[in-house]
């Protein structure tokens, strides 16, 4: 257990491009003889990969116009003021 | 920033024009109805919030600080009033979120339809669905961290700024939110 909380954090540090290059040699060959770590970085990389491989989400056709329709009254261009 | 937007910013915030205000809305549409839609994983309340977001950015222009980004300030209204919407219905949310997930499916088979083949697509919107279940299962926090850093792909510095947190609180919150989807998404 006092691998995985060592790891884990090295873990997030790698993910967040904020790991050292010691550090990262650490953490990967601590993982090709620590199963359970190895399975968390597999686990880790899946779950991230299939979030950002949903990303392609357009807003609604005729979106703009809504947008626009509530606005409130337009402004006047010639300003009465002067 | 960009020129473009630097100059019909100007333009609204001159004379209110809406025609150069309809072309910022434009620009932005398709992020902010992206960040509204994962953030409350149905299509119906993501356009709900997307307009509300646009109407607020119009309504309070003379406010945003032109020396910072747009977009920064204007996901900035967006998750706001997204948070604020889910927290208001947090009793429930997790309970409908398999409902959320179904009305989601309209939303992606516009979009998928016009390249996959018919099979693929079967398989892409299950996945798809399935994955923004998992990500309405995030309590709003991590939920709004992770969206902006996976689905948006920006910076910390610009999540930072957008969620008005500190850039360690919102490492902790993505760390959090990755763990969970994880242990959701990653031994599928």
């Amino acid at each position: 257990m006092a691998c995985e909380k060592k790891y884990e954090t090295l873990l997030h540090k790698y993910l967040d491009g904020e790991i050292d290059k010691e550090e990262r040699m650490d953490l990967f060959l601590h993982m090709e003889t620590c199963e359970n770590c190895a399975r968390h970085y597999k686990e880790m990389k899946k779950a991230l990969m299939l979030v950002q491989s949903s990303s392609h989400i357009e807003a609604p056709v005729g979106f703009t116009e809504d947008v626009v329709n509530r606005l409130p009254e337009k402004k006047k261009r010639t300003s009465w003021k002067k | 920033m960009d020129a473009v937007v630097k100059r019909l910013i100007k333009e609204v915030k001159k004379a209110g024009d809406q025609d150069a205000f309809a072309e910022l809305v434009d620009l932005y549409k398709d992020k902010v109805y992206q960040i509204a839609y994962r953030m409350t994983g149905n299509s119906y309340e993501a356009q709900d919030m997307a307009q509300e977001a646009f109407l607020r950015a119009y309504a309070n222009l003379e406010s945003y600080d032109e020396n910072r980004k747009f977009s920064t300030w204007l996901f900035r209204i967006t998750t706001n009033l997204c948070i604020d919407r889910l927290r208001k219905k947090k009793p429930d949310y997790s309970l409908d979120a398999e409902v959320k997930g179904t009305e989601g499916l309209t939303g992606y088979s516009q979009v998928a339809a016009s390249e996959k083949l018919p099979e693929d697509q079967v398989v892409t919107l299950e996945l798809q669905e399935w994955v923004q279940t998992e990500i309405s299962f995030l309590p709003p926090k991590y939920r709004s961290a992770v969206v902006l850093r996976y689905i948006e792909d920006l910076s910390i510095g610009e999540i930072s700024d957008i969620l008005d947190l500190p850039e360690n609180t919102v490492k902790t919150h993505i760390h959090r939110g990755r763990e969970a989807l994880r242990k959701r998404l990653g031994n599928a």
